[in-house]
């Protein structure tokens, strides 16, 4: 009976398999940062490049043009958690990973734990670049070690608070400036038939940088073990206020990134979204009819007066282990990550917001946006890019974190136990996961 | 491929009859076109071996290995593990809930699946019955809608908000913990059912119709007919679709991996199949080859069981 959908599963699972069995157990004699070698190569090179930033592909025409000894092809993909890590996974097993490939920064440590990274720190401008990017992104690729950069960074995704400005003002609704003023506009909201915003059950990333925000962090790596820390008192803090809200149903569960949530948005039941730089596209795309009526304001505080932004997403560009050309992939991703032109013209495309310096300062990043009213909303981004803490480090397992907390996030939103006990069985998950490959943890 | 397997026991009975009767000739040909027989073989046997055995030894090859690392970032290295992998898959509760689970959605949709299949094709095969070619067609139209695409579409009719039934969506959550297997199970039955009523009848249409003239003779109504004649005749056929849903419904996937995004309740390790797949996006791809090959294997114990079964039942 089910032929089709078994003929589905048995040729996604050949495929899989096939790929697997080009498979070389390859790995370098010790994981400790050393450098890979980098020499430029002679004659034309052909790079891959797999990514889903949208409209990509004008950008990197716009290279291919300039340099034609190194052409640069692109393939695009779901996003990374979407199936494009899998196919990364996947292809680094089978050795025939691209060149370069998009890799958020939380799962830039489950690739370096699988070994699928290229240090690029001999490569020429590299080390030196470490100037020209926030701080914090070069943190997160570096792993804080001096000899490391395991990728370029690419865009980052500081968090603020995008609103109804218009449902705001006619309600006269305060705009919350902390989480608590926060929760007492989310009754007066609740009293207008509305929700003050959709708490996401599989963004977990969202609900990190919540944690980041209020000065959790959820790993260490101190070299000899990793501790794994998804219930300390920053983090059930967060939970419990969030677990308040679904409780007293004053703030909307739809499943993110569906119909169902645009709509949500869309027709005006939903008011604000915690969110990153990159969300203003989101927004604009998943709710059309709602241009002009939005704002954006830093996120609440948990403390009056606090200055602290959490960061949700953001990118980096980086260079699989296998790629025969690191030095020419190193100078097209510090290209494409450095230079105006490339930085604008994905902002324009995809709405990027830059892990450069120089791309903060750009025309782009000035002017006033029309879907948000004309207000030049990356000002707000800006100031919350300076205010994200540098420590937030991420697992070498995040996607397994990521399902694990989110089966049971899922589950707390449909009344089945709390936000809380998901992230316990989170931290027991991924301590055994861990374990399972080997990966040195305090249990 | 897998049909080829399920389908083994059958044919390979009805084989064994057809060669116990023309045994002499048969061995005759076989000496004579050695070539031809190889030539006609080895396509099959080069593709058997490299798409169905190569990656299922490598499965289980892959399922024999630890791994080793030194450091939080250790490089990994595969040692050989012996059944490691295996003791983590019994000591795995979602994975057994998981198969728990789809068991319990079998014990239900296959025998309401199959009743359907069974009535529709009777009825199509009845007198009684007016515009057959239409309907043939129309029951059989859902499996031609890919098994994801209807997934999706049901995930838009269940939806509370959008759905275009919106004042029983939203009185009766169809995505809910509660209800959201039987919701899968809906769709699984509403593709599904066309297909199986094919099977069972095509083998209703090779009755020989002297049999049911004998029994109008001997006083049958259409009802007794379809009882007594029909039913215990097709029986074979029954048995077939029954062992081929058994197989679908422990391989679960398309379908609860669609209703992931309109659904809270469906987790990453909702059925065996999907735990295989977090697994091996984790990536543990040794865990989730140990986890394949135990659902293979219970896959196929649990048709097999089901095979003797009901043979033991049709000698009596």
């Amino acid at each position: 009976m089910h032929m089709k959908r078994r003929a589905v599963a048995v040729a996604l699972l050949t495929a899989a398999t096939v790929a697997l069995t080009g498979c070389a157990t390859a790995s370098s004699p010790d994981g400790t940062a050393s450098a890979d070698a980098c020499a430029p190569s002679t004659g034309k090179v052909d790079l891959t490049f797999t990514t889903w930033i949208p409209g990509v592909e004008e950008t990197v025409a716009v290279w291919n043009k300039a340099n034609p000894d190194i052409q640069v092809k692109v393939q695009t993909g779901p996003n990374g958690n979407g199936g494009t890590y899998q196919n990364f996974f996947n292809q680094l097993k089978a050795g025939n990973a691209p060149d370069l490939g998009q890799i958020e920064y939380d799962a830039l440590p489950n690739f370096r734990v699988q070994d699928g990274l290229t240090n690029l720190a001999a490569c020429d401008g590299v080390l030196d670049a470490k100037s020209d990017f926030v701080d914090w992104t070069w943190g997160q690729v570096n792993f804080g070690e001096d000899k490391s950069v395991y990728a370029i960074p690419q865009d980052a995704g500081p968090m603020a608070m995008f609103y109804r400005a218009d449902l705001f003002k006619a309600n006269n609704i305060a705009i919350p400036t902390t989480w608590a003023e926060f929760a007492t506009a989310a009754e007066q909201v609740r009293a207008t038939g509305g929700y003050i915003t959709n708490f996401s059950q599989s963004d977990i990333n969202q609900f990190a940088g919540f944690v980041w925000q209020a000065g959790g962090e959820w790993f260490k790596n101190d070299g000899d073990n990793w501790t794994v820390d998804l219930t300390d008192p920053t983090t059930t803090k967060v939970a419990a206020y969030w677990q308040d809200l679904i409780d007293r149903d004053l703030v909307s569960t739809n499943p993110p990134w569906t119909d169902e949530w645009n709509n949500a948005y869309n027709s005006g039941s939903n008011w604000t979204w915690n969110s990153a730089a990159w969300g203003a596209n989101s927004i604009a795309s998943g709710a059309p009819d709602t241009a002009g009526k939005w704002a954006v304001a830093q996120s609440p505080q948990w403390k009056a007066g606090d200055k602290a932004s959490g960061n949700w997403g953001g990118s980096s560009t980086a260079v699989f282990k296998g790629s025969k050309h690191p030095y020419e992939a190193a100078k097209f991703a510090l290209w494409l990550n450095t230079s105006d032109e490339a930085l604008t013209m994905l902002n324009k495309s995809a709405n990027l917001y830059p892990a450069a310096k120089s791309g903060l300062e750009l025309p782009a990043l000035k002017a006033g946006v029309p879907f948000y009213g004309d207000q030049a909303i990356y000002d707000e981004f800006a100031i919350a890019s300076a205010q994200v803490s540098p420590n937030f480090v991420w697992g070498p397992t995040m996607t397994q974190t990521y399902n694990d907390v989110s089966d049971g996030f899922k589950a707390a939103v449909s009344g089945k136990g709390t936000l809380s006990e998901a992230l316990k069985v989170g931290q027991t998950n991924t301590i055994a996961a861990m374990t399972a490959q080997s990966i040195p943890v305090n249990k | 491929m897998s049909a080829s397997a399920a389908l083994s026991p059958d044919a390979q009975g009805s084989a064994a009859r057809v060669s116990r009767t023309k045994k002499p000739r048969a061995s005759k040909v076989r000496v004579q076109h050695k070539g031809a027989i190889l030539a006609f073989v080895l396509p099959f046997g080069i593709l058997f071996g490299l798409f169905y055995l190569v990656p299922i030894g490598y499965a289980v090859y892959e399922s024999l290995l630890v791994i080793k690392r030194e450091g939080t970032f250790g490089a990994a290295t595969e040692v050989f593990g012996g059944f490691t992998q295996y003791i983590l898959v019994f000591q795995n509760g979602p994975f057994w809930q998981s198969i728990g689970r789809v068991l319990m959605f079998g014990v239900v949709q296959v025998p309401v699946m199959l009743g359907l299949a069974l009535l529709f094709a009777l009825l199509l095969d009845s007198p009684l019955l007016r515009g057959k070619r239409f309907f043939r067609l129309a029951f059989f139209v859902p499996y031609a809608v890919p098994g994801v695409i209807a997934a999706i579409m049901w995930g838009y009719l269940y939806s509370p908000n959008l759905s275009p039934f919106r004042a029983v969506t939203e009185n009766i959550n169809f995505l809910s913990a509660d209800l959201v297997l039987w919701s899968i199970a809906n769709v699984v039955t509403w593709v599904y059912v066309g297909y199986n009523m094919l099977i069972i009848y095509s083998a209703l249409l090779a009755i020989p119709t002297e049999l049911y003239e004998a029994a109008r003779l001997d006083g049958a109504g259409q009802l007794r007919i379809a009882w007594s004649v029909k039913i215990p005749l097709i029986m074979p056929a029954i048995v077939l679709t029954a062992i081929f849903s058994i197989i679908g419904t422990l391989q679960l996937l398309a379908e609860p991996q669609v209703f992931r995004s309109f659904s809270s309740a469906v987790t990453s390790t909702f059925t065996p199949n999907l735990t295989v797949y977090s697994t091996s996006s984790i990536p543990n791809f040794n865990l989730a080859a140990a986890f394949s090959v135990v659902l293979a294997l219970a896959t196929f114990i649990l048709s097999f069981t089901f095979l003797k079964f009901t043979q033991r039942k049709e000698t009596t």
